[in-house]
């Protein structure tokens, strides 16, 4: 069956990645390829969780371990996967990923579950779990595609928490639910709560990033 | 030819296999999250009535205290629960809370309202099914909004019978409170179930109040 499957030209097979290679999938996920900052994906989800620290925790981490067990899975079945309905395959993989980690949850851990509602079933439609399936786990061994995933996942938590300190602060004047700024003499700004909020709270955290990456490149330049 | 056949077959065994999964998974679970579903309910009932629990409560006392504490019964065409402490002697309830639902901006809310024994004066209020946006409509789940109902009636001053949620800052009635800024139709949804209840809670009530 396996003859069958249509190969990547830029399956590796069983060649061994070296320990470089795990360190810029590492670093890629986190910051350098990261996937808000620079490919932009799951930004829906980034909208809706980014206005509570707590909440943008929490999705973060159920991110962390939905990437790394989807990039496991097509990573081990990649060389049967037909090439033509590969998306669908993944596609399927992730849906059934993520809904029996719902269920787990809502059975043994109702407190978590309640707290992240319907995010749960969001992230299958998460891009980021779906682009990393396609871009890296189908053409990379089970391994590196697992850090792969797990690069990306913390990626994306540290910049939901970045931005999400910022949403709460303003919008809500608490962080993670402790006031910060007296309501006595704060008045909430309620545009950080909606969708604007977060894109020009994101926008400004992209610029500054570039900005720090053009400043690092000139230095090296020199 | 060959290759067509591949995909169909690898289909079909991925459809398979994942529908086993998912199959095994909910009926495994189901048990599980059921008793949950059912003891964050009933949690919510006694603590809108103002039962005293602990906070570390498990799930299987929790359903006792409700056993022994709650009595359930019809008054007309809704259900009403009543709280009578084990340890009273006259049996007669010290609150009464009727549940309600309907439709909420993302998704059906349901919670329950307790009165005072006079079906007037609002005890408490919990919202124990809602997926409003979190930080605006989510709100209705906070303490500051659901204390606010504490002592408020559902007849205006003039004894018409409903509810109101009013912007923040306009001068609230007996029988209104004020609403989430920027959750307007969140609390639009939560008023129109307020008035339902009120309503339907005033028609009963004479038949309750001897």
């Amino acid at each position: 069956m396996s003859d069958n499957a249509v190969s990547l030209p830029s399956a590796p097979g069983n060649i061994k990645p070296d320990r470089k290679k795990y360190r810029e999938t590492f670093f890629g996920g986190i910051y350098t390829t990261n996937p808000v900052t620079v490919q932009v994906l799951g930004i829906c989800i980034f909208l809706a969780v980014t206005i509570r620290v707590q909440n943008s925790i929490v999705m973060g981490l159920a991110l962390i371990v939905v990437l790394t067990g989807t990039n496991l899975f097509v990573s081990m079945l990649r060389a049967y996967i037909p090439r033509r309905i590969r998306m669908i395959v993944e596609v399927a993989i992730i849906a059934t990923f993520v809904i029996i980690l719902d269920q787990l949850l809502r059975a043994f851990y109702w407190d978590m579950s309640k707290q992240l509602g319907p995010y749960v079933a969001l992230i299958i439609t998460n891009c980021i779990v779906m682009g990393r399936a396609e871009a890296f786990a189908i053409q990379n061994p089970p391994l590196i595609s697992m850090v792969d995933g797990a690069a990306n996942g913390i990626g994306y938590l540290w910049i939901l928490v970045a931005v999400a300190l910022v949403r709460e602060l303003i919008g809500s004047g608490t962080i993670l639910g402790f006031t910060i700024l007296s309501t006595s003499w704060y008045t909430k700004n309620i545009l950080f709560l909606l969708a604007p909020g977060a894109f020009i709270t994101g926008g400004l955290l992209i610029w500054v990033i570039n900005a720090i990456n053009l400043s690092l490149k000139k230095e090296k330049a020199k | 030819m060959k290759n067509s056949v591949h995909v169909i077959v690898f289909a079909g065994i991925l459809a398979v296999v994942c529908s086993i999964l998912l199959y095994a998974v909910t009926q495994f679970t189901e048990p599980f999250r059921k008793m949950n579903e059912e003891t964050d309910k009933d949690r919510n009932f006694l603590s809108a009535l103002g039962v005293p629990i602990g906070k570390n409560v498990r799930p299987k006392e929790l359903l006792g205290i409700f056993d022994k504490n709650i009595k359930v019964r019809k008054l007309g065409k809704i259900t009403i629960y009543e709280y009578i402490p084990e340890t009273s002697a006259s049996g007669k309830p010290v609150a009464v809370a009727v549940p309600f639902s309907g439709a909420g901006f993302w998704a059906p809310i349901k919670g329950v309202l307790a009165f005072e024994p006079d079906l007037l004066t609002i005890r408490g209020i919990r919202f124990y099914q809602q997926e409003e946006t979190p930080g605006l409509g989510g709100e209705i789940a906070s303490k500051w909004f659901q204390n606010e109902f504490k002592g408020k009636k559902i007849v205006s001053n003039t004894g018409e019978a409903g509810f109101k949620i009013v912007k923040s800052g306009e001068a609230a009635g007996v029988n209104a409170v004020d609403a989430i800024t920027g959750a307007t139709r969140t609390s639009e949804r939560v008023q129109i179930m307020l008035n339902r209840v009120a309503k339907e809670l005033y028609k009963e009530r004479k038949n309750y109040v001897r």
